[in-house]
């Protein structure tokens, strides 16, 4: 663990990433004590640009966009992890039962993995959105839905080599039972990899429900989520463009921050990928 | 060769029919009764049962999965609920416009990607390495629309180089004969449709090849990295080789071979993309179709856009594997 500290701390894109996350968490931490409500309406203060009283401008309806973002904030970065996290439990279960297992129930699994693979991953979290109704819980859980199978691939993978080790075999030989095996021995030493897998998809998680609530499938007005908010203000994009791009951006900056961490996560498993960065 | 496309193709059945239940299934979904949902408040209980008859809601799961299914073999995908026509028919009258800048985009991100992935290994850790890593994360960290809007404001609001939306000019007027609006153009004979075309690809195009782009960028420099380290790159070195015959004569054959999985694996989720990309610039593919199904609640168009978005995907992985197979002497051995 300090190892890998050490080697975060030494590699300059993990610095800048958590430069990025640790502002945005203290933005979205203080930031709504500090400012008004997000979903405060004041017709006569509508379409401000940026500058005194209202640093980010405000929208159509007169709400400041930094109020907005700060308390959109919350919702996008616990949407990340939330989302991951579902996937996750979905995803490391399914695979990690069809590893250890083995027989037609390995097969059936990992066939229904692979049809779910053959959709492209944001039409059918789009799809899933659209038949659950369009509500920020449901696009979370369609996203989360479709980012299980990537889960449940490595931790069939990860599970497959563990189960072929000596201790797994021993385990056997005292007759501890399979579910003790699957937690205690299984699961334990298969989550590594898991968990760089999970910290690269926390940016995509993030992108793929802002783009649902781009398309409305998302969180529903007043709620200040960013992909919602760039939709509802892409009318005004041109006049006032601040409207749009503020959380525009604001996403920007969030899933890099994920992707710059994960990314040097990854380089640090991956030995020959190590020695290059 | 032949052997291996058939077992290919073989393997591809189990897992069609799973997407075709996963597809079935995403009316079955919706909560509650899906035709009174689908129809909204005000419908009359005539209304209802018409609705239930038309998507055979009445019967038993398993029959209305025959009825699907036998129905698609058909080439029946329902009707639309809002327009009315076949879903089919629909569909492929928007195909080609989603094909036409999918395609162009996957030629710019190859163009664009890899001689930057390249450039960034031989140069690795240079100012230029990190600049590149910087700029292809956040490429990859961009939502579409974003790029989307940033384009439209910069090259068609301020600068008025290229034009916000659309297919092509309006007072053009060039028979659809393809459905590609670029070959129609040229066929036309019209002047200045093909630059008219292309002028309004440009916007649209970049944004699914930012994606695109970056991964295939990042993909060929850890690759490239790697093959540069291996033993028979040091022999062509020791054998007194130039740089640009060991990087372009050796490594860089060996580094593109997996690339090829790569583009045909992001070409899919560019083709998610598509549905963002093709909202906000209003091209009449099958993404901005979706999204005008997803507006109106119409189900058979949802079901009929993913499904269509689902084979393209097999059928581009399949086609990976083939060129992997042509292209790769190791494969190629193994499947005699």
């Amino acid at each position: 663990m300090r190892e890998l500290i050490h080697f975060l701390r030494r590699n300059t894109l993990a610095m800048v990433g958590s430069g990025i996350l640790g502002a945005l968490l203290l933005a979205v931490l203080i930031g709504p004590f500090l400012v008004q409500s997000p979903t405060a309406i004041d017709m006569s203060a509508k379409l401000l640009p940026p500058g005194p009283g209202h640093w980010l401008g405000t929208d159509s309806f007169g709400r400041d966009m930094l109020a907005r973002l700060v308390h959109g904030g919350r919702y996008t970065l616990a949407i990340g992890i939330l989302v991951v996290g579902i996937a996750f439990a979905i995803g490391v279960f399914f695979g990690v039962v069809a590893g250890f297992t083995g027989g037609w129930l390995d097969t059936l699994i990992m066939r229904i993995v692979d049809a779910m693979l053959s959709f492209p991953a944001l039409v059918l979290a789009i799809a899933l959105a659209a038949a659950f109704g369009p509500s920020l819980e449901n696009a979370m859980i369609a996203v989360a839905i479709t980012m299980a199978p990537q889960f449940a691939r490595v931790a069939r993978s990860q599970a497959l080599a563990v189960s072929s080790r000596l201790y797994v075999d021993a385990a056997h030989a005292l007759g501890l039972p399979r579910r003790r095996i699957l937690l205690r021995y299984v699961l334990i030493n298969a989550i590594g990899p898991l968990l760089v897998q999970a910290s690269l998809n926390v940016g995509s998680a993030i992108l793929q429900t802002a783009s649902l609530g781009f398309l409305g499938l998302g969180a529903q007005p007043p709620m200040p989520e960013w992909g919602a908010d760039v939709s509802a203000n892409l009318a005004f994009a041109r006049s006032s463009p601040w409207t749009a791009l503020g959380p525009g951006f604001a996403i920007l900056l969030a899933v890099l921050s994920f992707n710059l961490i994960g990314d040097s996560l990854a380089d640090w498993f991956n030995p020959r990928r190590r020695s290059q960065s | 060769m032949f052997a291996f496309l058939v077992r290919r193709l073989l393997s591809l059945i189990p897992v069609l029919a799973l997407v075709l239940v996963i597809v079935f299934s995403l009316v079955r979904l919706i909560p509650g009764d899906p035709a009174v949902t689908l129809l909204g408040p005000g419908a009359t209980d005539t209304q209802i049962a018409a609705l239930r008859a038309q998507l055979n809601l009445d019967e038993p799961a398993l029959l209305q999965l025959w009825h699907y299914v036998a129905g698609l073999a058909q080439g029946d995908m329902g009707v639309s609920l809002k327009s009315g026509q076949p879903v089919l028919d629909e569909v492929l009258l928007r195909l080609p416009a989603t094909l036409e800048i999918s395609i162009a985009a996957v030629l710019v991100a190859i163009l664009v990607g890899t001689p930057i992935g390249v450039l960034s290994a031989t140069r690795a850790n240079s100012g230029f390495d990190h600049g590149v890593r910087i700029l292809s994360l956040t490429g990859v960290s961009m939502p579409a629309f974003l790029l989307a809007l940033l384009l439209q404001l910069v090259f068609a609001t301020w600068l008025g180089w290229l034009p916000v939306s659309g297919r092509m000019s309006s007072y053009l007027f060039v028979d659809n004969v393809t459905g590609f609006a670029l070959i129609d153009a040229w066929l036309s004979g019209e002047p200045g449709a093909v630059s008219s075309v292309l002028l309004h690809m440009i916007l649209p195009v970049t944004v699914l090849a930012a994606f695109l782009a970056a991964t295939l960028g990042r993909f060929v420099r850890a690759t490239m990295l790697e093959t540069l380290g291996e033993d028979y790159v040091r022999t062509a070195r020791a054998k007194g080789l130039s740089r640009r015959e060991v990087i372009y004569g050796h490594a860089l054959r060996t580094s593109l071979l997996p690339a090829i999985t790569v583009v045909g694996l992001k070409f899919a989720e560019m083709l998610g993309g598509a549905i963002l990309t093709e909202t906000i610039f209003s091209w009449p593919g099958i993404g901005r179709f979706m999204f005008e199904a997803i507006r109106n609640r119409d189900y058979p168009v949802i079901q009929g856009a993913t499904l269509v978005f689902a084979l393209l995907f097999m059928l581009t992985s399949l086609l990976v594997d083939v060129l992997y197979a042509v292209l790769d002497p190791r494969v190629r051995r193994k499947m005699k």
